[in-house]
């Protein structure tokens, strides 16, 4: 900051000639430094905006959508890609936490499309060139099992930091749930081969048709690298377990029906489906199964609002023509000697007291059953982790390596390397952006345990707010967008928001087929935004806690102490000789990127 | 080009031709169109300005007094009450000396609720070192409006320009509304004498102690006296650009009359044709119009009024217990002469009362049979 000269002066005023016309003071005023009146300060310091603190990989939403409407999506791409790996895959398929917690949605009950904005960022840059971060190798070596979102994750971020990765697939094709689990309507699959592109571009080598346990033990691998991280999801149903079940061509879990649609096979599934279970692999495996033209049922032993699916996934496939019968379980099926199915018997149930997740527990409702014919019966009641490959390891102990792996921490145990873990194999919510987190805290992970860092101290300096979401280019020491002190731990809410300075903007309308229509094929349905409609919406966002430069604090400042920076360069600086700390520049910035610190609390803590 | 317009239209114009940077209102009957006005010229663009809304009166002449500070054309509009709530403000933007200028539409001021014509809400405004300036047609409201910065910015105190409610406010009249460029070139943009700069900050408004606030207070006092000469060179200039004459204040028919009628508004058209009808029928009547109240015109008033045998003040205002604060001062100023005209105070019209011609001649006759000056004001026209 240029310090303002001193001249001060005394004028001696002899006459009321020597009074200015305008009552002003003849010299100036900086000999008066009214800075020591102060109590508290104002500094500034831009902030974690409730859509990153509620993003489980803490996307820098902010900054990409500040690049976007600077006009560069080169730019805001690869800013967007440095907490993620794959904008156009989370841009489809993603839950959206950010845009439930966006501060427009808090106040005004609809909140920037964050999740259009990433899709079309995605589409808008190819994945494949070179990565404008992209290291040389550190020397040390990464394997991972399993090229789901985790996996992709982890080599990615792994990639960032220098290693050199092999990912080992079990499947003919890589993608993982991306692939096999996720149907075609919701991520085309030229948009995972164009992103499995990119990974090999930044030199990642993928090895498909490779089953740890079958083609490669994981002792081998373990002897072979340095650090494997296991990311091999949960891909074995939950058996139904009904009286009269055979092995059948016409009964099938969802994920195989799943698997099997999208590795090109065309499942002869009939006239008519059951679907029974009420998560997302049974919305999926109903509305794939609408799309090969047949009458769908799904059937829940729980009431609609238990549903673990996702809310708008079950409206989506309510849209189309899937039927939904609730509080009914099955109990027997009927075949036929050629193996068909003649029918299933359902069982009535009704909610009886609370269970462990705090649901009310779905209990018979006695005498009451009734039951429907069906060609093929998909059951999709739950998925868990397929161990086999931890052989050697006792279960017990596969557990606790899985549960301490999973922390980004490593474990040595029964294996030469270091082992981490995470994806739907280790206990998170399994969605896509939740997996890219885990893969991202193992990459640090690992790094933390190659460079003898305490990973517990790593943790509490780059995560995000008060979550679990760990800034990668905090990790790497990348600068902010904003060239000014950002606390990471600090998030800004709704209340940080000065509703005066923001108007309520309403959401670009997305274009989505009707459900009628779009259960004729597997093609996506809903329209990416154009250029136009992205920067539109883009310009909805209000940019929480972060400085705008809009000059309300310069403009507000009583003593002209909050000073523009001189040569163009971003922010204000604050002459503290003559801020008399009395906060108005606090107050009246819109988005809460000015905090008041008290002064002696705050020069005790430079002197410590 | 010529429009037919209402006196708050007029207003509106003036400050789009005079090019005005800030504008702060809050709106209150009779004025509330004038602002209307603005903001729609200001949304349309036909008037580069800010325009901040506010919660009052108050914070309308604060906001003035910052956009002032900082070296713009500013200019706000109330009436009665309005008036009123900002007077403390008034106060600080004269003693600040920023050239602020104001329309004010003259209406009664509560209690007892009246919305109508009165001059008592600017009148009660007389010690607040505001230029004050009396309009009879919406064409003076128009011309006065551009007046009032060149004034303002030449001085250095804020100029009030005042029009009766309802009967200019709301009545149409045809306008000339000059060409912009042709006030551009009468009114050039404003140059502070001081700008505000980060390099060399400065304190506004700051302390005066004891030593020197009465100094200060001297200077203002010669500011406004100041006025009356610059004002006379302004009305001259403005002439030359515009056609239209105007002066402190007008005598109609005054070199050999013995008997002055003076007035204040638009009562003085009523007054104006009277005076035409008794000239007519021998009598040697003359009218004299307040333009400039403040500063007080003394030698001014003195010249024209001195010569006369009667001076008959009208005041649509009333200080009660004193009189009409016109025939009050007009008395003041007459008093030094050692040959002076007996002053007889007439108060009439408060509150949006009509006052007639007839009025004018009853009151003319009412003062044929006093030879001395009677006591108190007299009520023209009181119920009784």
């Amino acid at each position: 900051m240029k310090k303002r000269s001193e001249n001060a002066k005394i004028f001696d005023y002899n006459t009321f000639r020597d009074l200015t016309p305008l009552n002003c003071s003849v010299g100036d005023m900086l000999h008066n430094k009214t800075g020591s009146w102060r109590f508290i300060k104002p500094v500034f310091e831009d902030k974690i905006p409730a859509c990153q603190h509620a993003c489980p990989a803490g996307s820098d939403i902010e900054a990409w959508i500040k690049l976007m409407l600077r006009g560069n999506f080169e730019a805001a791409y690869w800013h967007l890609k440095r907490e993620q790996p794959f904008p156009a895959v989370l841009g489809r398929t993603c839950y959206k936490f950010c845009q439930k917690s966006c501060n427009h949605n808090t106040l005004y009950d609809s909140s920037i499309q964050i999740n259009e904005l990433e899709k079309f960022l995605g589409d808008q840059v190819s994945p494949v060139q070179s990565h404008p971060l992209l290291p040389a190798y550190n020397g040390k070596t990464l394997a991972i099992i399993g090229s789901g979102p985790a996996g992709m994750s982890n080599a990615y971020f792994a990639r960032l930091l220098g290693y050199q990765v092999t990912i080992f697939e079990r499947l003919p094709k890589p993608g993982g749930i991306l692939r096999v689990g996720i149907p075609e309507y919701r991520l085309e699959k030229n948009i995972l081969d164009r992103e499995f592109e990119g990974l090999a571009q930044m030199g990642i080598s993928i090895h498909c048709n490779q089953c740890i346990g079958r083609d490669l033990s994981l002792e081998e691998i373990s002897r072979q690298y340095d650090n494997v991280f296991l990311a091999t999801g949960v891909h074995k149903s939950l058996k139904l377990e009904l009286e009269g079940e055979k092995d059948s061509q016409h009964i099938s879990s969802g994920l195989e029906f799943l698997k099997n649609l999208s590795l090109g096979a065309t499942p002869d599934i009939g006239k008519s489906v059951i679907v029974v279970g009420g998560g997302n692999t049974a919305i999926d495996a109903a509305r794939s199964a609408l799309r090969l033209g047949a009458q769908v049922t799904v059937v829940y032993r729980r009431t609609q609002d238990q549903m673990p699916a996702h809310e708008h996934e079950v409206q989506e496939a309510i849209q189309e023509g899937v039927d939904f019968r609730f509080l009914a379980s099955p109990e027997k099926i009927r075949m036929d000697p050629n193996g068909r199915i003649r029918e299933i018997i359902f069982g009535e149930m009704e909610l009886g007291p609370e269970d462990e997740s705090g649901r009310r527990r779905p209990v018979k409702k006695p005498g009451g059953s009734f039951s429907m014919p069906a060609d093929t019966l998909i059951s999709a009641i739950g998925e868990m982790p397929d161990f086999d490959y931890l052989q050697g390891i006792d279960s017990a102990c596969a557990r606790q390596i899985l549960s301490i792996a999973a922390d980004g921490q490593a474990r040595m145990a029964s294996l030469p390397c270091a082992v981490f873990a995470g994806g739907d194999i280790v206990d998170i919510p399994h969605t896509v952006i939740h997996a890219v987190s885990a893969g991202k805290r193992a990459a640090i992970g690992m790094d933390c345990v190659n460079k003898q860092l305490d990973f517990e101290t790593v943790q509490r300096s780059i995560s995000i707010g008060r979550g679990n979401a760990l800034s990668f280019s905090k990790y790497m020491g990348w600068p902010c967008l904003n060239p000014v002190p950002q606390n990471i731990h600090a998030v800004a809410g709704a209340e940080h928001i000065v509703m005066d300075y923001f108007k309520n903007t309403s959401a670009s309308k997305i274009e989505i087929t009707t459900g009628e229509k779009r259960k004729q094929d597997f093609g996506p349905y809903r329209q990416t935004l154009s250029k136009e409609m992205a920067l539109k919406e883009a310009g909805r966002c209000m940019h929480c806690g972060r400085c705008m430069e809009c000059n309300n604090c310069l403009i507000f400042c009583p003593d002209s102490s909050v000073l523009p920076r001189e040569n163009g360069q971003f922010g204000y600086d604050i002459d503290y000789d003559y801020c008399k700390g009395c906060g108005i520049c606090s107050v009246e910035c819109p988005r809460g990127s000015i905090v008041m610190l008290d002064e002696e609390a705050s020069l005790a803590s430079q002197e410590a | 080009m010529k429009q037919v317009i209402k006196g708050n239209h007029a207003v509106s114009h003036g400050v789009r031709l005079s090019r005005v940077q800030v504008v702060s209102a809050y709106p209150i009957t009779p004025q509330t169109s004038v602002v209307e006005e603005l903001s729609e010229m200001c949304a349309k663009r036909d008037l580069d300005a800010s325009f901040i809304k506010v919660e009052s009166e108050h914070s309308a002449m604060a906001a003035l007094l910052g956009a002032s500070t900082t070296g713009v054309r500013t200019f706000t509009a109330t009436s009665g009450n309005g008036l009123l709530y900002m007077h403390e403000v008034l106060h600080w933007v004269a003693g600040a000396r920023l050239p602020i200028v104001m329309a004010n539409v003259n209406r009664a001021v509560g209690g007892v609720w009246n919305i109508w014509a009165d001059q008592s809400d600017s009148l009660a405004q007389d010690s607040t070192g505001w230029i004050q300036i009396y309009c009879e047609s919406n064409q003076e409201v128009l011309d006065s409006i551009i007046m009032a910065f060149k004034l303002a910015e030449k001085i250095l105190l804020p100029v009030m320009i005042t029009y009766d409610a309802f009967f200019l406010s709301h009545t149409s009249e045809i306008v000339d509304v000059p060409d912009i460029s042709t006030v551009d070139d009468f009114l050039p943009p404003y140059r502070p004498i001081v700008e505000p700069n980060f390099e060399q900050p400065k304190m506004f408004g700051g302390f005066f102690a004891i030593d020197y606030f009465y100094e200060q207070r001297y200077n203002m006092h010669q500011a406004a006296k100041e006025a009356l000469g610059s004002y006379q060179s302004i009305c001259r200039e403005f002439q030359d650009a515009f056609g239209r004459k105007y002066d402190i204040l007008e005598g109609y028919r005054t070199e050999d009359a013995d008997t002055i009628v003076v007035t204040a508004g638009t009562i003085t058209s009523v007054a104006r044709l009277t005076v035409d009808k008794l000239r007519k029928q021998g009598e040697k009547i003359g009218l004299m119009k307040i333009r400039m109240f403040r500063p007080q015109p003394t030698m001014m008033w003195q010249q024209v009024l001195g010569t006369a045998q009667k001076v008959i003040v009208i005041d649509r205002n009333l200080s009660p217990g004193s009189g009409g604060a016109f025939a009050n001062e007009i008395q003041a100023a007459l008093y030094p002469l050692s040959k002076r005209p007996i002053v007889f105070s007439i108060i009439a019209g408060l509150g949006g009362r009509d006052v007639t011609p007839q009025d004018i001649e009853g009151i003319v006759q009412h003062t044929r049979g006093h030879k001395n000056c009677p006591e108190g004001p007299l009520f023209w026209g009181l119920k009784q």
